[in-house]
């Protein structure tokens, strides 16, 4: 068990003693342990233990508030449930809130009284990281991304020849050289970003939004060193490591003068870059940021580029990323870009902002040591998905799509796994040419 | 003035004071900061949140659990009546004024129905395993204290004997309430209104 150094302790302790946080201070307070939000829970659903329980996570924190913050837990702590922060607590503290929680927030739509538990969840990891608590796989990602401008740590070299070859690809595709893919280019409307499981293992969907940008015509480029949506510095909460991530990005976007940052098909890291990115970074950004679903669907609207959805005549589904849809309000537009793109589109059960996490958010795909958790809980997934008929599972989440494959391969599910570029490119027509590019 | 009336009082200006201080804390730390763009319709998810979301079809919590649900609507419409009771009794027995046999009495009638939701409720708690998990004596205080007005507010109605065991059980509950999970009553509107700023901020809501 590791040692908790006494200053480290205080700084974590410190997170919960800031009383300019009105947010903290309320939901630190709020919940009443009613338990009702158990079944809301995939955690709870399939283990059926308590300690799952969403309310139980939201203790492990404000217990710790009661015990170091209010008059009455300082006084009596066993009476108001308060706690004492010691290495036994802070252990089962990380199995809770790093190995047991997606911060997916069902969660918290679903409480009685409106706990949001994935912020208490995120606010306990925050004082993880202050204690150096993180666990180790977690942490090496976000290492990589501070490190090397990537959370795989894929060489400048490495990524230029996979764009190169793409690139390449796609011009004999087009069969114009006009088709490109364009790296380090200065003053374009659109900086694009990716998810680095593209280059590494999906390339297919970096050359869908080529297809789709080519076919609008944009004006857009990649960056070679920092081109990277996702930021696990959301997910291990530590606020600096999340900060750095950010504006390492942020400054990218201002040094190549792109006019609009473009997030690529990533759940959180649109989530960390356009509603959590200006208040890492303490000031509005100063250009728009906008997620690929949002610009496909701007493009589709404005006529910029038309669709044949007899082109995608399969059963179509929709997994819903937690951080884009509940959390990022994109419900609506991902339906009118998939209802443009497939003929046939079947809705799981539930779905929209009542939909549950793949099993993968909250850092889960990266925390080898919770793996065999993670594919238990992603049965709920696998049976929502299966109970809908579909052959195809569309998912605008690059975290999302390998969980997806994780399960379809763990539960035969004999489902393709898509991203939105990848439908949206298939069902492309030239304008007014009835042809496909 | 009998002491445990002046109790009951001195707890329920202190339960006052603390409220309000815990009022003015969240008060003074400012309405939350966002800087990023918003998308939605912030004032209305917020309502949305007071009033649609707070529907049973709404939440789990309430569609998945409809008896408990049902009895914990009840069970908090008869604490907000005995605490609303609590300060009419005072006045009119200070003011001499005779409430009249059936009003008592039909009050009283609600009153044991409400509490024996309170009390169903904590037998849930007792009973079940996993509500025993997430409970310490916080929980079992709470809901036992505001069970009990309940009931001594209608055995005061009915046989007003009662009256030093109803004053002293309302002291003991005003002197617990901003200190246990009672105080939800302030942090539930707080609560509520986070939520709407999050989702309205984003555009998840209104849905
Ligand atoms: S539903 Fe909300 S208030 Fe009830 S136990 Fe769960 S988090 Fe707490
Ligand atoms: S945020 Fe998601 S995973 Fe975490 S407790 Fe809530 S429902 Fe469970």
């Amino acid at each position: 068990m590791k040692n908790i150094d006494i200053q480290a302790k205080e700084k974590a302790l410190d997170l919960l003693r800031d009383k300019s946080d009105t947010k903290l201070i309320t939901h630190m307070n709020a919940c009443v342990r009613c338990g009702l939000c158990a079944d809301s829970c995939m955690y709870y659903l399939t283990f059926k233990e308590a300690k799952y329980i969403p309310a139980a996570k939201v203790a492990a924190v404000s217990s710790l508030y009661r015990r170091y913050c209010t008059f009455a837990g300082k006084v009596a702590p066993s009476l108001v449930n308060a706690k004492e922060l010691n290495e036994e607590y802070a252990a089962e503290m990380v199995d809770l809130l790093f190995g047991s929680c997606t911060v997916c927030g069902r969660c918290v739509k679903h409480c009685s009284i409106g706990v949001d538990i994935a912020y208490v969840v995120k606010k306990g990891r925050e004082m993880l990281a202050t204690m150096d608590m993180v666990p180790a796989t977690l942490q090496a990602t976000v290492d990589a991304a501070i490190n090397t401008g990537n959370n795989m740590a894929i060489p400048v070299e490495e990524f230029t020849d996979t764009i190169k070859w793409l690139e390449g690809d796609l011009i004999d595709e087009m069969e114009n050289p006009e088709a490109r893919i364009p790296l380090d280019e200065y003053d374009k409307e659109l900086f694009y970003t990716l998810n680095p499981r593209e280059p590494k293992f999906f390339p297919l969907s970096i050359s869908a939004m080529a297809k789709v940008f080519y076919a609008a015509k944009a004006s857009w480029t990649l960056s070679t060193k920092y081109y990277d949506v996702t930021n696990y510095g959301f997910f291990n909460s530590n606020t600096a490591e999340a900060t750095q991530i950010a504006k390492n990005l942020y400054d990218e976007v201002h040094k190549l003068r792109g006019k609009k940052l473009i997030l690529g098909e990533c759940g959180h890291g649109s989530r960390a870059n356009r509603w959590e990115g200006p208040n890492y970074l303490k000031k509005s950004y100063d250009f728009e940021t906008l997620t690929a679903v949002e610009l496909i669907g701007d493009y589709i609207r404005k006529g910029t580029i038309t669709l044949d959805k007899s082109l995608n005549n399969e059963v179509f589904t929709i997994h819903d990323p937690c951080n884009l849809v509940r959390n990022g309000g994109m419900f609506k537009e991902i339906r009118f870009v998939v209802n443009s793109a497939v003929e046939n589109l079947v809705e799981m059960n539930p779905y929209g902002n009542d939909n549950y996490c793949c099993g993968g958010g909250g850092g889960m795909l990266a925390m080898s040591e919770y793996n065999e958790g993670r594919l238990k809980t992603g049965k709920i997934k696998a049976d929502q998905i299966l109970a809908t008929g579909a052959k195809v599972v569309i998912t605008p989440c690059h975290n999302c799509v390998d969980q997806l494959l994780q399960l379809n391969h763990t539960y035969k599910m004999g489902v393709k796994i898509v991203t939105i570029a990848e439908i949206v490119a298939d069902a492309i027509v030239k304008n007014n040419k009835n042809k496909t590019i | 003035m009998n002491w445990y009336i002046i109790a009951a009082l001195a707890a329920l200006l202190i339960c006052i004071i603390s409220f309000a201080f815990q009022f003015f804390n969240l008060i003074k730390a400012g309405a939350p900061r966002d800087l990023s763009e918003k998308s939605g319709d912030l004032s209305g998810a917020i309502l949305y949140s007071y009033t649609k979301a707070m529907m049973p079809k709404h939440k789990e919590s309430a569609y998945l659990h409809m008896p408990t649900y049902a009895a914990g609507l009840i069970y908090h419409m008869g604490t907000f009546l005995s605490l609303a009771l609590f300060v009419a009794l005072l006045i009119f027995r200070f003011a001499g004024v005779e409430i009249p046999g059936i009003i008592s009495l039909s009050i009283a009638v609600l009153l044991i129905i409400t509490s024996l939701s309170g009390f169903g409720i904590l037998l849930k708690r007792i009973v079940k395993k996993d509500l025993r998990y997430l409970s310490g004596p916080d929980d079992y205080i709470s809901n036992l204290l505001t069970t009990m007005i309940q009931l001594l507010s209608a055995l005061y109605l009915l046989f007003p004997a009662t009256e030093p065991v109803y004053f002293v059980f309302a002291a003991l509950l005003f002197l617990w309430m901003p200190v246990g999970k009672t105080k939800h009553v302030l942090y539930f509107f707080s609560a509520r209104y986070h939520l709407g700023y999050f989702y309205g901020w984003r555009g998840t809501w209104p849905e």
